[in-house]
Parts: C-alpha cells; structure tokens; sequence
C-alpha cells in the first residue's frame, strides 16, 4: 500500500480548496486592496523589497496564465513539491 | 507574516538563521530516533495541508486581510519539535517557488512560524488540557487559546525584529503596535480554525492524529 494511500481523501479535499482558492487568494483579496499587517508596518517605514533572485512563479502566478489559473497551478506545484518531497524521504527512510 | 528580502538588517538575518538551526539541530536529535517512513508522510501530509490553507487571504473588514498560519495546529498534533519540520518544507518551499517570503528572511520566518508560534501554541494548549483535562472540551478550548496566542506573539515577534533592524531605529513604535495588535485581532479566526480542525482530526480518527500520538510523545521524552 502506497503511504499516501490512506490520506486519499484528504488530499482530495486538498485538491478541491486549491481549486477555489483564487476566490480568496485573487478575487476577494483585490476587492479589500489585500494589505497584511506586515504590508502596513512596511509601508510606514518605507521599507521595500530586495530583488535577491527570481523564480518563475513570483507571487503564486504561472507565466503565460491568467492569475486565476495560474494560482491554481501554483497551489498544485507547491502540494507536488512538498508531498514529493516527503515520498523521498519516507522512501529513503524505509530503505 | 512572511517576511521578505530587505526588511531585516543582515545582523537579524544571520542571528535567526543561527536560532532556526540550532533549534533544527535539537529537533532532528529529537526525531530521529522515532522517525519512520509513515511519519514522516503524515508531517509531509501536514505540510500540504498548511501550504494551501495559507492560500486563502480572508478580507477582513477595514481594508486588511488574514491567512491561515497553523503553528498552534501543527504544534498540538506533533509537538514542537517535529512540528518544525513542518514549516521548514512549507517555508523554503513558498520562499523558493513562489517567492513568498525571503530567502535572507528564510531563518527569521521559520523561527517566528515554525517556532515561535509552534511553540506558544503548543505550550498553551498544554496548559489548558492539563489543567482541565483531556476532554474534548478542554482540547477546543485549548486549540483555541493556543492558535489565538500563538499568533499574536508570532506576529509580534516579527514586529520587534523588522523595527529593531539598524536601518530603522525608531521603526519598533510603529512595527510592534501595527503587528501585534493586528495579530492579535486577527488570532481570534486562527484560534478558532485551530480549535475547529483540531477537534474534526480528533472525533474522525484522523491517520495524522493516530500516528502522532505514536511519535510525538517519544520525541518529547528523548
């Protein structure tokens, strides 16, 4: 039996909030011109961020997608990431 | 909460990158005498769970807005030291991708999400369940208190160090109120989420808690 076999169905409930997550993540987010309170401390201060490096996926977005999708892919690359990292693992640690 | 590149002075970089070791150290010497395979699935399981939850931004009236962080969760499920791990993969992995959050920052973002918060939340729950017992109510109220508090002082941890930071000598008087009342605020949602989650594991049987409960106490007690 596959490790991740007995957390079917939580990874499916996984998969159906990423699906609606631009919902939260991009539609509601813009309409309460989305500000954390590290957002407001940072922006009294005048502090800005440094461009240390890139990534493809800045900000949750896939290049050459519309933010909605895009956020949605990136939701299931981040989920790949890290269950693919834990299956190494596990898979290391069972050897 | 996830601090970026260029908010903390180098001198705050490097001393909680210091601090997020050190602590990982302990933590692994911790782990791995207990670790397995179905553990470290369940922490990865886990992992996932907080990585999408920290995708939903909830408005909040006023013009600001919350995310789920879940150190008080993962903290009661695992305790504080396999709980770390937790953060390690959710944080680097959001830091790296999707550039949320720093790479200079990654040490001070896991010592405020990962330890910090992993820790109170943890400790208060604690408090709670051992004062009033192990009942399903004592579990709800301290998830409650354990993710409301654990989050304040998360979040004002990361206002103390983004306003001590050298560049801004007077930046604490502005940081420390704007983070730590609003986290404070804000905790509520988090603390009830927290107590939600953990009593829908708890009375569904969840695999997390069943395999917790195998390896958590071990890794405390080593």
């Amino acid at each position: 039996m596959s490790l991740f076999e007995r957390y079917r169905n939580t990874i499916k409930i996984l998969a159906i909030l990423i699906i609606i997550s631009p919902l939260f993540g991009i539609v509601l987010a813009e309409k309460v011109n989305y500000h954390e309170p590290l957002d407001v401390a940072a922006e009294k201060l005048h502090l800005h961020e440094l461009d240390v490096y890139h990534t493809p996926f800045d900000d949750y977005q896939v290049p050459g997608l519309p933010p909605t999708i895009g956020y949605i892919v990136a939701g299931f690359i981040g989920i790949g990431v890290i269950l693919g990292v834990g299956a190494l693992l596990a898979k290391r640690m069972s050897k | 909460m996830h601090i970026p590149d260029g908010y903390l002075s180098p001198a705050w970089c490097v001393a909680l990158y210091i601090v997020a070791i050190v602590y990982g150290i302990v933590a692994w010497k911790k782990a791995k005498k207990i670790i397995n395979s179905e553990a470290i699935t369940a922490l990865s399981v886990l992992a996932a769970g907080i990585f999408v939850a920290m995708m939903f931004n909830w408005p909040i009236p006023g013009g600001t807005s919350l995310h789920f962080v879940g150190g008080a969760l993962s903290g009661i499920i695992f305790g504080p030291w396999l709980a770390f791990f937790v953060y390690v993969m959710v944080l680097t992995t959001q830091a790296i991708v999707f550039h949320d959050g720093g790479v200079t920052t990654l040490g001070a973002n896991i010592f405020n999400m990962g330890i910090v918060d992993v820790v109170v939340g943890y400790a208060i729950y604690k408090l709670v369940t051992r004062a009033t017992g192990n009942t399903r109510r004592a579990r709800i109220i301290g998830a409650f208190l354990g993710g409301w508090l654990g989050l304040a002082a998360a979040g004002t941890m990361a206002g103390v160090e983004i306003g001590l930071s050298p560049s801004f000598p007077y930046g604490i008087r502005i940081t420390v109120p704007a983070m730590a009342i609003w986290h404070t605020l804000l905790g509520v949602i988090e603390g009830v989420i927290t107590a939600f989650v953990i009593d829908y594991l708890y009375e569904r049987k969840s695999p997390l808690i069943e395999i917790a409960m195998k390896v958590a106490p071990l890794a405390q007690s080593t």
